[in-house]
Formats: structure tokens, sequence, C-alpha cells
């Protein structure tokens, strides 16, 4: 796995693997959640935005973990490629929280009236976004793309802060927004009709984090050792 | 004297305090950058009492954070330009101790000049007397972690624009921001602020050693 020929040949085994199942759990939460599921009997059916936000907000989140425990990883025992794969999975973890801010307010507008609010989880998700940011630039300036990776792996190490300060923000202060939909020590609030599609969306948004993880990785391997005698082996014959 | 930590933390202090103190641009401009952005919000937005005092924590504090953010690219540019830093690292010294003695002396020439100036910034901002001491007690703590912050965000873009690392270290200090306004707000509502400080002092204690270390670690991308 450590050495990048080995990761190439591996990776395009299992590509098919995760870009079917991809498929299958979000055309399957999907349509359950977006057709089949009930009607909200308070915000009718907007709160179907849902099975979009829940799980691209979690994403957001857990990809920065994925990439601070990759910064440390790289940092500690100096591994290729942990490093690239902290700046493989930085534009994905971006784009989700994009995507959060985005249905996010898209679901404000009908339910609270309003694009946004400066409330503190909208706020901590957006300062999110703005680390995600700070971490691709910073990354983009260094022309040695191995120092590049160490000096963003020390930087995600920092901004990892911000992840339990999102999460415990709806707890902390007096906010517009709803409390945790998932919590792992109690059972769900929300009925098992509602529950479960959004259970396979977030699996869904998983692997498409793993799939499209690997294939900017692949990228990523192919570009800093296109110099290197197996990519030019791969790709003569 | 250099064989204990703190002879050379002394040494590296004293060194670099002549070296500021013999440019008096290094610790006067942060003061007068924090001046002038105090003065503009009260010209952009007129002279209103009201008006004024209610934004002054929120005006304070973005003012502290960019006059912080404007020594930052010294606090290693010159030393890694003229090959001290790399004798620093040949010593075999602790290099944990440079960058808290870096870091020392960016709070002693922004830090310190930001929090006497600020209490000018409250009187004109007609902050009430009461309000004082929320505010230094607030701006010792945030400047300080500024520092740290500052620090790191130098040592990542050694030797680029200075616009990168304000990019890098302005997204991890609103917390700093947030905390900061929210002393002062809390003590001009006559509210408790301690919880705040509390906060500001805890990001403070796991600051100083994480983000010392990461910087060293960020120093030595440059010497591979």
């Amino acid at each position: 796995m450590g050495s990048p020929p080995l990761f190439y040949n591996w990776s395009s085994k299992i590509i098919p693997w995760l870009g079917i199942t991809t498929l299958v759990l979000l055309s399957l939460g999907i349509y359950w959640g977006l057709f089949v599921s009930p009607i909200d009997y308070k915000q009718g059916d907007v709160y179907r935005i849902l099975y979009i936000h829940v799980p691209s907000a979690i994403l957001g989140e857990s990809i920065f973990i994925f990439m601070a425990i990759c910064g440390f990883i790289n940092v500690i025992w100096r591994a290729k490629i942990s490093g690239m794969m902290l700046k493989a999975a930085a534009p994905i973890g971006m784009s989700f929280t994009l995507l959060v801010l985005v249905t996010g307010s898209v679901w404000g507008k009908p339910t609270w009236g309003t694009w946004w609010v400066w409330d503190a989880r909208l706020t901590s998700t957006l300062i999110l976004f703005f680390i995600y940011a700070a971490l691709i630039g910073l990354h983009s300036t260094i022309e040695d793309k191995t120092k590049a990776d160490r000096a963003v792996s020390i930087l995600s190490i920092v901004g990892v802060a911000i992840i339990p300060v999102i999460k415990k923000s709806v707890d902390w202060w007096q906010t517009l927004h709803q409390p945790s939909t998932f919590t792992i020590t109690s059972s769900p609030s929300m009925s098992p009709e509602m529950y479960l599609p959004l259970l396979i969306c977030l699996l869904g948004f998983y692997m498409f984090f793993a799939f499209s993880l690997t294939l900017n990785l692949r990228n990523e391997v192919l570009d800093r050792e296109r110099s290197k005698a197996w990519v030019k082996q791969n790709f003569n014959s | 004297m250099s064989n204990s930590i703190f002879g050379w933390l002394t040494i590296i202090l004293r060194r670099d305090l002549l070296i500021a103190f013999r440019r008096s641009a290094t610790y006067i401009t942060p003061l007068i950058f924090f001046l002038i952005v105090v003065t503009f919000f009260p010209l952009a937005l007129g002279p209103q009492e009201s008006l004024l005092s209610s934004l002054a924590p929120g005006v304070i504090w973005i003012a502290t954070l960019l006059a912080s953010l404007l020594a930052v690219e010294s606090i290693f540019s010159e030393d890694f330009r003229d090959g001290t830093l790399d004798n620093f690292f040949i010593s075999l010294e602790p290099s944990f101790v440079l960058v808290f003695a870096k870091v020392l002396i960016h709070w002693l020439i922004t830090g310190l000049p930001i929090m006497a100036a600020s209490i000018i910034a409250a009187i004109v901002l007609y902050l009430p007397f009461d309000s004082f001491l929320p505010i230094l007690l607030s701006l010792i703590l945030g400047t300080s972690f500024m520092s740290l912050l500052g620090a790191l965000g130098a040592a990542l873009s050694l030797g680029k624009s200075a616009i990168l690392s304000a990019i890098i270290v302005l997204p991890f200090s609103i917390p700093t921001l947030l905390m900061g306004t929210s002393v002062i707000t809390s003590s001009i509502n006559s509210q408790d602020y301690f919880g705040f400080l509390m906060i500001m002092g805890a990001m403070l204690a796991i600051g100083i050693p994480l983000l010392c270390l990461l910087t060293v670690e960020a120093l030595l991308l440059n010497y591979d």
C-alpha cells in the first residue's frame, strides 16, 4: 500500500467496486428519501433536502478528521502516501462543506425565512470552509510537493480543533439550528421511515468519498511519479 | 550560561530585543496601524456615541488581529535570509526554545503596544471605565495566542508573500476573535465574562506547547 506502484495497481482493482456500491447506495437512498419516505408534518416536502444536507455536513467534518489523521501520520512517520491522501481529500472535503452551506441556505429560506443567520453552527461551518481554503491555498504555493504536503499536514493538525466546536455548537450556544440528527448514544428522534434512507444516503456519501479519493489519489500518484520507470512502462505498453 | 535552557532563552531574547529596539519601526508600526484602523470606524460610520460603543468590542479586536498580523512576516524572515536561523539549528540547542523566544518577542513588540493603545481606543469609542480591565485581560490572552498562530503562519510561508501568512492565520484566529469580543461585550452588559477568559486561557495553554512544536516542524521544512 505504501509504495506508489503497488497502490496504483491495487486501486485499479477496487475502483469499479467502489463505484458500483456508491451508485447503488446513493440511488437507493436518494430515491427512498425523495419519493418514498413520508412527508414531514411541519415542514412538508421541504425537509427532504435533509437527505443531501446532513450527509454532506457529516462528510465535510469527517473528511477533515481524516485529513488531520493523515497529516499526523505524515508529520510523525513521513509517510509519503498519507501526505498525498491529505492533498487528494482536501478538495472533496471543501466541496462537501460548500454543499452543506448551500443546501443549508436553500433549506433555511422556506423554514427560517432567511438565507443566512450568524448562528454558531452556521458560522463554525463557514470557518471550516475557510480553513479548507487555507490548506488548499498553502499547498499550491509550495513548489516541492513533499514539502507542501508536510506544511499542509502541520496546518491540518491545528485546524482539527474546529471540529468539536462545530459538533458541540448546537449544545453550547442558543442557536436557530436544530440539535444533531445522529447520536450514537440514544435512539434516533425520527421515525424509521425517514431515518433509514438517511442512513443509506450517509453510507452512499462515504462510499462516494472513498471512490473520489481513490481517483484523486491515483492522479496525484501518477503526477508525482511521472518520471519513474513504472509509470512509463504502464502507459507505453 | 548557554548550557541551560533559560540561558539560551535569555540570549535569544536579549539579541532580538536589541535588534527590535534599534529599529523603532518594528514596535511603532503595529501601534500606529492599530490606531489608524480604530480611527477609520468613527469616520466611516459617523460619530454617534451609542453606535460606536456598541461596535467598540468588535472594532478593537479586528484592529488587534490585523495589527498583530502585520508584524508576523518579520518573525523568522530576516533570520532566515541572513542565515542566523541555520546557525540556531546547527547549534543543537533545543529549537523549541528558539520558537518560544521568537513568539515572546513578537508579543512584546506587537501585543504589548496594542494593549496600551487599546485603552486609548476604548476611551475614544466611548466604552465605560469598567470595561478596561476585561479588555486588557482578553487582549493579554488573545494577543499571545495570535503571536503563536502568527509564528506558525510565518514559518509555513517563509520566503513567500506576506499575504499568504495572513490567509493561513486568519481563519484560525476566528475563535480568538469570538471569545475576545464576548469578554468585552459581556462586561459592558455587566454579565460574567470569566468563562470566556477561561476558554482563551485554555487555548493558550494547549497552544504554547502544540503550536511551538508544529512551528519547529514547519521551520525544518526549509532545511531538508
